[in-house]
């Protein structure tokens, strides 16, 4: 009895022991289980539709990229490609402003064996042939917001466009909202028949048509400023001395302006109604002369740095296999001094002058990467 | 008056250094010229508003004008520019950080690393014997490096006295202009006063003849570029305090212009005498003529014409022999009338 009850003792020792142990295997397992269901759960939620199950390495080349507005529209290109875990290597080549160097960038990531590659075609037409072979080689090609002639399927895979009459569109119906009388428009771009200055006029003065009250002065379809701060300054100082009356500036980049602005004010010119795209330094300048200003309402559209999300969300689509967004990046208002919607005019005095608070990315990751 | 000294100061009243040269002649005529088509084809070109804003830029175009003076007369040429302002610019807007008290310490690092920059130019174009093209093309290139370096290409927010210092009105003028009158000063005093800047303009006339009378040709040749680096440096901190946010490349835009000062102002570009006066006059003809066209109510093509036009003019008052001319003209007439007599 008493060996049975040993054995018995023994036997339930046993089992007791094979229990605990099933038990923790049990736990074990489930909670590994639960643990993978959690990966898989928060992967699958950050995980965009647009990053397929393939894996690929891809590049990112600039045509220019020795600016703010560059190093902030890169940096939101590379952390973009960063959500998509299939994305195994990320190259980005800077072409320094030299069409044969940004060529050469290309050739030289399709001979790397990239899956795909997005570029700033800021050569325009002149490196549509390395786009070519680029894409004739096999790899995902996507040049985006410069045109470069050539055509979708035949020369590229997707040309990943904005709509630049759009911030035209916005910028009309803002002034059609806030200076009902209507007035003199004075509108200023960069480099003379860039082709963002041009389909910016054709969407502003388009809804302008049936608005004979808003009337154009100085050259047209805009005044060249090559977007240089001095030949802006130039520019606004010969405009003011030949149009006594401006009521509306348009501007595809504000933060050139300010310089411009600055100067007029000291010599007692009234800022009129400025309808442009976003920087910080704008807003801030905005908010030291709103007091001074009565006529200086101010309306800002993105100045798009997250047009290279979009880019860089299609070719990785394409490479991987995921879901393909669409290949136009809108134009959207930014700020309205006005309105107040959907934003007030930002200006945070602590970050640098060229932060662009309307990009994804926040104003503090922005100043980090100039330091 | 003593007997000696009345033939002495008559001597030097008939002296090249202290006659107006053709240059000034030429380029103040045509400045007056220019004042008058733009009061009448694009009058607001010359409001007082228009001038103001002008003004400002031609002062720095001015200095800037004046360093190339000094050493395209050594017969050189200095394509730095570009570099150098652009850094200058940097330097003074990045390194403050908006912080008025930090403005000296960055405007000393600027001159300083000028100065260095100035030394290799000189170093590698008089004592190496490298063609002055490529040398400063190459230090440009370096000087846009250590700009990369230091900005990453970001442009900064210039400080309010830097502004204040370049921008704002003393007596109805900008300060700038105060700047740039003063540096014409200092270096016309310097080449036309001094013993060193006599041996500089002689160097320059002829530096084989100079070497013969016993003058150190590479140091004068050196002292050239680094004075032009100073002078470029000044331009480029007043540049960065003119306009409130500029780029990181601001010195791109003034390579040409400042060697068109220079042939404006009527320095050869072989090398010879200099005429920083002159040049400085050339840089506001140049920015008036930025500043009418821009006021004229024509599409871009044709201002860029007119620009073109202008400094084709520019170049031919000095280029052609206008005596010539009007010989072979009145010469070809009377060759005709000598042909009428002859056949009738």
């Amino acid at each position: 009895m008493a060996a049975h009850l040993g054995k018995e003792k023994h036997l339930t020792r046993n089992k007791s022991r094979v229990l605990k142990v099933a038990s923790s295997i049990g736990i074990a397992a489930l909670l590994c289980a639960s643990s993978v269901s959690t990966a898989a759960t928060s992967s699958a939620a950050a995980k965009p539709s647009w990053c397929g199950p393939k894996k690929i390495t891809m590049a990112f080349t600039d045509g220019f990229g020795g600016n703010s507005w560059r190093l902030v529209t890169t940096a939101s290109g590379k952390a973009e490609a960063a959500l998509c875990p299939s994305v195994t290597k990320f190259y980005y080549a800077d072409g320094q402003g030299s069409t044969s160097k940004s060529i050469s960038d290309i050739k030289g990531f399709v001979a790397k064996g990239v899956n795909a590659i997005v570029v700033f075609a800021d050569g325009a037409n002149a490196i549509l042939p390395a786009l070519t072979s680029a894409y004739k080689a096999g790899v995902v090609t996507v040049p985006y917001r410069v045109t470069v002639g050539g055509k979708v399927g035949v020369n590229y895979n997707a040309y990943v466009g904005t709509d630049f009459a759009g911030a035209g569109k916005n910028w009309a119906d803002w002034a059609l909202k806030n200076l009902p009388a209507g007035g003199n428009v004075l509108f200023l771009s960069g480099p003379a028949g860039n082709s963002q200055g041009t389909e910016e006029a054709a969407g502003f003065w388009k809804v302008m048509a049936s608005h004979p009250e808003f009337k154009k002065i100085g050259a047209q379809p805009f005044e060249a400023t090559n977007w240089d701060p001095a030949l802006t300054q130039k520019v606004l100082t010969a405009a003011i001395a030949a149009n006594p009356k401006i009521d509306l500036i348009l501007s595809d980049f504000g933060p050139s302006l300010v310089g411009a602005l600055d100067a007029a004010v000291k010599t007692g010119w009234k800022v009129p109604a400025i309808a442009t795209s976003d920087g910080n330094v704008l807003g801030c300048f905005w908010k030291d002369n709103q007091a001074t200003q009565p006529n200086f309402k101010l309306m800002t559209v993105s100045t798009q740095n997250d047009h290279a999300r979009l880019a860089i969300d299609w070719a990785i689509a394409k490479a991987t296999g995921g879901k393909l967004p669409g290949t136009v990046y809108p134009s959207y208002v930014f700020e309205d001094s006005v309105s107040g919607k959907p934003s007030a005019v930002q200006c945070r005095k602590d970050l640098p002058g060229d932060v662009y608070l309307s990009a994804k990315m926040s104003g503090d990751e922005q100043a980090k990467l100039g330091k | 008056m003593s007997v000696l000294e009345a033939p002495r100061s008559a001597i030097l009243k008939r002296s090249a250094r202290f006659q107006v040269s053709r240059g000034m002649r030429t380029i103040l005529g045509a400045l007056v010229m220019l004042f008058i088509i733009s009061a009448i084809f694009a009058p607001s070109s010359v409001s007082k508003g228009a001038v103001l804003g002008m003004l400002p830029f031609a002062a720095v175009l001015a200095i800037i004008g004046l360093g190339q003076t000094l050493v395209v007369q050594q017969g050189g040429i200095d394509l730095s520019v570009a570099g150098s302002v652009s850094l200058t610019v940097v330097f003074v807007t990045k390194l403050p950080d908006q912080k008025d008290n930090r403005l000296l310490y960055a405007v000393l690092v600027a001159f300083v690393v000028s100065l260095i920059a100035g030394s290799l130019n000189g170093i590698l174009v008089s004592q190496l014997g490298i063609n002055p093209i490529v040398a400063t093309l190459g230090m440009s290139s370096l000087l846009y490096a250590v700009m990369m370096i230091v900005s990453l290409g970001i442009s900064h927010r210039t400080t309010v006295l830097l502004n204040k210092i370049s921008s704002n009105l003393t007596l109805g003028i900008p300060n700038s202009i105060y700047f740039a009158t003063g540096a014409v000063i200092v270096t016309t005093l310097f080449l036309k006063m001094s013993v060193a800047g006599r041996r500089f303009e002689s160097i320059g006339a002829n530096a084989r003849a100079g070497r013969t009378a016993g003058l150190d040709v590479k140091r004068h040749q050196t002292s050239a570029y680094i004075l032009a680096q100073l002078l470029y440096c000044l331009g480029g901190v007043l540049l960065g305090g003119i306009l409130t946010q500029p780029t990181a490349y601001q010195g791109d835009s003034l390579v040409l212009p400042s060697v068109a000062t220079v042939v404006l102002g009527g320095t050869s570009l072989l090398g010879g005498r200099g005429f920083p006066a002159a040049s400085a006059v050339a840089a506001i003809f140049l920015s008036q003529l930025d500043q009418f066209v821009l006021s004229l109510k024509v599409p871009y093509a044709v201002r860029t014409l007119v620009t073109a036009m202008a400094l084709l003019v520019g170049i031919a008052l000095y280029s052609v022999n206008w005596g010539l001319v009007k010989k072979k003209i009145l010469s070809v007439g009377a060759g005709k009338k000598v042909n009428e007599i002859s056949h009738g």
